[in-house]
């Protein structure tokens, strides 16, 4: 052990002294969903009237509701009288060093090249303020404060900016939207809150991993950006290292709000645990997300989706004022025996709106991977374009692939493109990688790579090339 | 009295068998499919299913030189006048016959409206060895002074290393609305090539669901050519099963729809062994305040490798209030496989219009040329050269230009 090393394990022995300060008292409130959880949660959050009455709402809206069996998902029915609606934020118990933590997991990390600290951080072995990124914050938060950037939790926005939450909370996905965006509004546990004033570019890529506090939003996520006339604002959320969670089910909700000339960047890379090889245990997520584009404006998501046992989410633009933008960049891999029915929503409102769908589905294993698309051009959206692209690629013959694009177009001025492949690696290209000298497996990453490669170039940089090496380690032993 | 009304009345007066009585309460249990249900999402019958219409048999009816009129003067010709047979051809190693009852799959309640109480239809029975160059014709002719509901149900039956062609016609002449709930089960024994064409050219008043299952063995080729041209509301169900191996399933559509018109085609690719293949191409042109619905299902079962399917579908709007609502699907279950689909929707494109006008032509044939190339992928694709010639003449007649498209 290096020095340095011994230093680092020494000063993590001590306790955590950044732990998380709550004075609720009850930090578990008990399973079940009714009314007085719901009323529950919001007191706990010392909510004002009018929020605990939109949970309300919505609780009653989800009450009446069918859980939706559309999808080509396969899953044990889900007891929602079962699960535990909020848990306070506590502080876990901390491993003494890396010693403790699972070899497979340090593994992973050190394939992803993960610095040290940083992967103590993540495996929840306590580092001290030196090592941790919270000096990285300060700095962080004070760039941005100059620039009237506000990024802060969902909860502490609510206190501090209500003005704003009650302006535009489900404007983009009201709670009546669907099953789970009405069960997220009932019992929504936290998440970010981002606002970008008018004419400003945010200075920096905001990303989830250094809200120090996002480590336990809770399965019930609400993500609320909103980005003023000519702003412009990159966010990234997610982690490339493997997240374990006790939480089985997570509902989360996204809304973006772009303004006239504005511009959100989107980028997730989501990676929850997926399950073992036998396909026991694993987080089921089930994700509403959606952006609004004013004039001129332009939403561009990307994702890499590599976790979760069954994965629900069709991150959605609606485009509404004349020449805006909707982009959607995606890679879905499934192994094993995960699942995931994934897409997204292009709808045009306004003239001259245009949309590019690019999504690459991996499938290993007994995995099962869809894309579910729609690209609705109304009346209206006069001159409008779309152009969609969706290739799979199989990897094993136990494995299936699926494709469900709806397109819907109203109006005789718009063009509208879409393909769809479905294919394997070739044997040829295999062997022309052998031939010289590479091995099958690293052969099979570098063709993924490379079949990938329209998304991952959409990543900011130091994602991407993370996202690259995640992409390695999911496919492994998927070959022969 | 709506439909489902005349129905239940005219029901009770049939002597039905146990099967078909199970049938019957499962239709009356379902009732008509809504926008509900995911198959038919984009596909309402309200409109047509709310009217009174007579479900009891009707008259045959003589009409001068009808048959003459609407054929295309091929020798085979088996005539249904109002439901009823009236002729068929005697042709070796082939027995052409009335109705006879039959099993078929009811996996929806328009299937098992049909299996429960159509008593028309015909029945081919093809002969080991048996090929037959010319194709035969079927008319389907319907007249009367009131609304009418009619099912057809047949079924052909392809021997081993047969060769079939069939040019089907559904025509209803009066003013009065039709409404068809037309099923047709077609068996390919093996290496047998079969070969179906339909044209589905009706006045505003005519409604159609036609449900055809084609189930393939090993080394067989089968083909449909759909050709719609008008009927205020069609529904193509075309389902291909492929139970043998090296199967070759062939789609071909070309709709061409004006005024309030609406088609649907929904098309079902089951490759359920190794080394089939599949080719669809559809295309469809919209003009006025017309509709189309797409819906291509390819599925690949596990095991079912080298699995070759293609399919294609290109949609030209031509007026601002026309709609086109298309879902291409791929459900892919096994890895050694080449599927694509590819779908898109656009309008003539102006430079090929502006090149063509520079050279003389007026504005209207220029499109209609435009047109005809568009779609001439699909229908070149159709081997009777009379069917081909009668099909070219209902474009340009349907575009309202006075172009012979061959010469």
């Amino acid at each position: 052990m290096s020095e340095n090393l011994k230093k680092i394990e020494k000063i993590t022995s001590s306790k955590y002294k950044y732990g998380f300060i709550t004075n609720i008292k009850e930090d578990r409130v008990p399973n079940g969903l009714n009314r007085n959880i719901v009323k529950t949660i919001s007191k706990i959050k010392n909510e004002p009237q009018w929020l605990l009455d939109w949970r309300l709402k919505a609780f009653s809206h989800w009450e009446k509701m069918k859980e939706p069996k559309w999808q080509n998902l396969n899953y044990p029915e889900i007891d929602f009288q079962d699960l535990c609606y909020y848990s306070a934020p506590k502080e876990k118990k901390k491993l003494k060093s890396l010693d403790e933590v699972d070899p497979e997991l340090l593994k992973t990390y050190k394939k992803l090249g993960i610095p040290l600290d940083e992967q103590k951080m993540l495996a929840g072995v306590a580092v001290d303020a030196v090592f941790d990124s919270v000096s990285i914050v300060t700095t962080f938060k004070e760039t941005l404060k100059k620039a009237g950037v506000i990024f802060c939790p969902f909860s502490e926005a609510v206190q501090k900016y209500p003005e704003l939450i009650k302006k535009y909370i489900g404007k983009v996905v009201p709670y009546t939207d669907n099953y789970y965006a009405a069960l997220n509004s009932a019992v929504f546990s936290d998440g970010s809150f981002v606002y970008i004033p008018k004419n400003t570019r945010c200075p920096m890529e905001l990303s989830t991993y250094f809200r120090i506090n996002a480590a336990n939003t809770g399965q019930f996520e609400r993500t609320l950006i909103i980005a003023e006339d000519n702003s412009y604002v990159s966010y990234l959320e997610g982690c490339t290292a493997p997240m374990r969670d006790e939480n089985q089910l997570h509902a989360a909700v996204v809304e973006l709000i772009t303004m006239d000339n504005a511009e959100i960047k989107y980028s997730t890379v989501q990676n929850w645990y997926p399950g073992d090889e036998k396909g026991v245990g694993g987080v089921f997520n089930f994700v509403t997300k959606r952006g609004i584009c004013h004039k001129n404006a332009k939403i561009s998501w990307t994702q890499v989706e590599t976790g979760s046992a069954v994965t629900w989410k069709y991150p959605s633009c609606i485009l509404k004022g004349d020449n805006s933008i909707g982009e959607f960049f995606s890679v879905a891999i499934t192994n094993n025996f995960q699942q995931a029915d994934t897409g997204t929503k292009m709808v045009h409102l306004g003239k001259n709106s245009k949309s590019t769908i690019i999504a690459k589905g991996i499938c290993a294993g007994k995995s099962n991977g869809s894309y579910r698309g729609l690209v609705r051009i109304n009346k209206g959206a006069t001159n409008s374009r779309n152009f969609s692209q969706c290739d799979s690629l199989l990897m094993g013959d136990k494995c299936g692939s699926h494709t469900f694009p709806y397109i819907e177009v109203k109006n005789n001025s718009s063009q509208v493109e879409h393909e769809a492949t479905t294919s394997k690696i070739g044997e040829d290209q295999i062997f022309y990688c052998n031939q010289r000298g590479i091995d099958t497996e690293s052969a099979i990453a570098l063709i993924v790579n490379g079949y990938c490669k329209d998304v991952l170039d959409q990543l900011p940089m130091e994602f991407a090339v993370e996202a690259k090496k995640l992409l390695e380690i999911s496919l492994e032993g998927s070959v022969g | 009295m709506s439909l489902i009304n005349n129905l239940e009345k005219y029901s009770k007066t049939l002597l039905l068998s146990t099967e078909e009585k199970n049938d019957l309460n499962s239709f009356f249990s379902s009732g008509f499919p809504n926008i509900s249900d995911e198959e038919w999402k984009y596909t309402s019958l309200n409109k047509i299913v709310k009217n009174d219409f007579v479900v009891e048999d009707l008259p045959v009816f003589d009409e001068d030189n009808i048959i003459d009129k609407v054929s295309l003067g091929f020798k085979n010709k088996i005539v249904f006048l109002n439901g009823k047979l009236v002729s068929s051809p005697k042709i070796d190693g082939i027995t052409i016959s009335d109705f006879k009852s039959f099993k078929s799959k009811t996996n929806n309640s328009i299937l098992s409206l049909n299996s429960s109480m159509a008593r028309n239809g015909f029945s081919i029975d093809v002969e080991n060895n048996t090929v037959l160059n010319s194709p035969i014709e079927i008319l389907f002719l319907i007249s009367s002074t009131r609304n009418t509901f009619l099912q057809y149900r047949n079924q052909i039956n392809l021997g081993k290393n047969s060769n079939l062609k069939i040019i089907e016609n559904i025509h209803s002449i009066h003013e009065n609305l039709a409404f068809i709930n037309h099923f047709t089960q077609v068996k390919c024994d093996e290496n047998s090539i079969f070969e179906y064409n339909k044209t589905q050219n009706n006045k505003d008043n005519f409604s159609l669901i036609d449900t055809c299952n084609i189930y393939q063995e090993a080394n067989t080729t089968s083909s449909v050519n759909t050709l719609i041209f008008g009927g205020s509301f069609i529904r193509n169900n075309l389902n291909f099963e492929q139970n043998g191996e090296n199967a070759e399933s062939n789609m071909n559509g070309v709709s061409v729809l004006n005024g309030s018109q609406f088609a649907d085609n929904h098309t079902f690719v089951d490759h359920k062994k190794s080394n089939c293949r599949s080719n669809e191409v559809y295309k469809g042109i919209y003009l006025d305040k017309s509709k189309g619905v797409f819906n291509g299902k390819i599925m690949v079962r596990p095991e079912s490798q080298k699995i070759d399917a293609f399919q294609s579908n290109n949609n030209l709007l031509l007026s601002d209030e026309s709609t086109i609502d298309t879902k291409p699907q791929l459900e892919i279950y096994a890895d050694d496989v080449k599927c694509s689909h590819g779908c898109t929707i656009g309008q003539l494109d102006k430079e090929a219009l502006f090149y063509m006008k520079s050279r003389g032509l007026a504005e209207k044939e220029a499109k209609a040329l435009l047109t005809y190339a568009f779609t001439n992928e699909a229908i070149d694709k159709i081997s009777v050269p009379e069917f081909k010639d009668k099909c070219e003449k209902l474009i340009a007649e349907k575009l309202n230009v006075k172009l012979d498209f061959n010469h």
